[in-house]
């Protein structure tokens, strides 16, 4: 059930809705309603990144709350900014994806959400950021990444946090902004908004509910495609095609630390588990001839999917962090969808679903 | 793929402690005949049995892997079998979507008493392994 939002409508002047979400931003700071904003800067032209501000005039001059490029999922790091239970409360402006790895993350009790004001905003799609470097300041020719392409999430959660989301898709033309408020959202937090003087309006809402919709069905068809296509790719499958996709890996655990919702503070295969004594290399070696080294790859990856599949919200970053380019998104969000379906589970929807790993049901699964 | 003659395929078996484990036991001691190919590692739960240990086994060339655990309600630790059924049904969709296949894993709930069905279980998958021969990464060294 979709919580009943309070739909308000931010003017845009002159300047354009960049500026005027910025200003919104840090008139939220400077009226105290967070004590620092995290949001999305540029650090010389063409890089992206996040600042976690606390001077309102820094939010005015640096934010870039549209660009189309996301430099990392800030759902972990911003999960990070409030994992020891703060006093205070830090704002974020998070794409859809990125609040989904941030409810994933607060669930997995990794983020204090006490201390967060989401911020949720529309995407339409980014794009590579290498590309978007190289092609700065011209970027609006460049293709969408893979994984935004067949998304069917450009909209935030309305039931991820008691927060804030910023609407635009459908209201291009619009010189304006939907700004909803969660009905849970803090009071205080609430009648500082409201004393802005924004005005109710719930046809913009209605535009933009089906200009997502509308989004949503096209993306859908794209999404069946790249599934079927990404398995046709793998080419007969059995074990041996997969090894084959991913014969290129080094090894170099990138798409972990790129993954929103890799949870583990220490990962096991960097444990004591795979520091292998000469001798059991020897044996394994033994046994088939040979082996790769660096080796347990293809294990890595199939243990990382038995793993996180399940929070999976499909951003891509893992293949955006490949340095062999490996096709690692076709592969987990296939793998994670096939997961997710089977325990009916809706990752970052909403933190009352419980994580599908920490509960049964005693009628399930059978036969084993 | 080599003729399943002559082949006689390696189980590695994750079993619980306090059934399957004592299950296995029982039917030693009753002196019931199974087959040799299973490799027993006591485990204190089913539910200790991370995927990634299964995926080992598979990927250094067993043929089978069989997790064993309490039945349903009988668990020592009140719900580690039903955490396990969960855990394994997540790593069938993951073979099976990845076109690797989940016939050679096997999750049974076999009590302390039940030494007979323990041997007929692996009897049951011995002949199973045998009709879908030796698992192909025996031979591959990409792992």
């Amino acid at each position: 059930m979709t919580p009943a939002m309070n739909n308000l409508v931010m003017p845009v002047g002159e300047e354009g809705k960049a500026k005027a979400l910025s200003g919104f931003l840090a008139r939220l700071l400077e009226l105290g309603v967070v004590d620092s904003m995290v949001l999305p800067v540029m650090t010389v032209p063409g890089i992206m990144t996040y600042l976690m501000a606390r001077d309102p005039e820094l939010i005015r001059e640096k934010a870039e709350p549209f660009a189309a490029v996301m430099p990392v999922n800030a759902g972990s790091p911003v999960a990070r900014t409030v994992s020891k239970k703060p006093r205070g409360r830090i704002g974020a402006l998070l794409k859809p994806c990125e609040v989904r790895a941030l409810v994933e993350l607060v669930k997995l009790k990794q983020a204090s959400p006490d201390n967060l004001l989401i911020i949720g905003i529309d995407c339409t799609g980014t794009v590579d950021r290498n590309e978007y470097k190289k092609a700065y300041p011209d970027t609006s020719h460049l293709d969408l990444r893979e994984a935004c392409k067949v998304c069917l999430n450009p909209s935030p959660p309305d039931t991820a946090f008691p927060g804030i989301n910023i609407g635009h898709i459908g209201l291009d033309d619009e010189d304006a902004l939907l700004v909803s408020l969660s009905t849970g959202l803090d009071p205080g937090v609430a009648a500082v908004v409201e004393e802005l003087g924004f005005e109710s309006d719930g046809s913009l809402a209605d535009r933009r509910r089906s200009a997502i919709a509308a989004l949503r069905e096209e993306r859908d068809c794209a999404h069946r495609e790249f599934f079927l296509n990404s398995r046709a790719e793998q080419n007969g499958g059995g074990i041996e095609s997969i090894a084959r996709l991913l014969a290129a890996c080094t090894g170099c655990r990138n798409c972990r630390v790129a993954c929103p919702v890799c949870y583990c503070r220490e990962c096991i295969f960097d444990g004591d588990v795979f520091d292998y004594e000469t001798r059991q290399l020897l044996r394994r070696a033994d046994r088939k001839g040979g082996i790769k080294i660096p080796g347990d790859t293809l294990l890595y990856h199939l243990t990382r999917m038995n793993h996180m599949s399940l929070s999976c919200v499909a951003c891509g970053m893992c293949q955006d962090a490949c340095p062999e380019n490996i096709n690692l998104f076709s592969l987990f969000a296939r793998v994670a969808d096939r997961t997710q379906s089977l325990l009916e589970y809706v990752p970052g929807r909403s933190q009352e679903d419980a994580l599908p790993f920490t509960t049964f049901r005693e009628d399930e699964l059978e036969p084993r | 793929m080599e003729s399943s003659v002559g082949f006689e395929p390696k189980i590695v078996a994750f079993l619980c402690n306090w059934c399957t484990y004592t299950g296995a036991d029982l039917a030693g001691v009753s002196r019931i005949q199974y087959p040799s190919n299973v490799r027993p590692i006591r485990v204190m739960c089913s539910g200790s049995v991370d995927p990634m240990y299964i995926l080992k086994a598979l990927l250094d060339g067993a043929d089978g892997v069989l997790i064993g655990g309490c039945h349903g309600g009988d668990c020592h630790y009140v719900n580690g079998n039903y955490k396990a059924r969960r855990r394994i049904a997540v790593l069938r969709e993951v073979l099976d979507e990845l076109g690797i296949g989940s016939e050679r894993v096997w999750f049974r709930f076999i009590s302390a008493s039940e030494g007979a069905l323990f041997a007929d279980t692996v009897k049951e998958m011995v002949d199973s392994l045998k009709s879908l021969g030796p698992n192909p990464t025996k031979a591959m060294w990409i792992t």
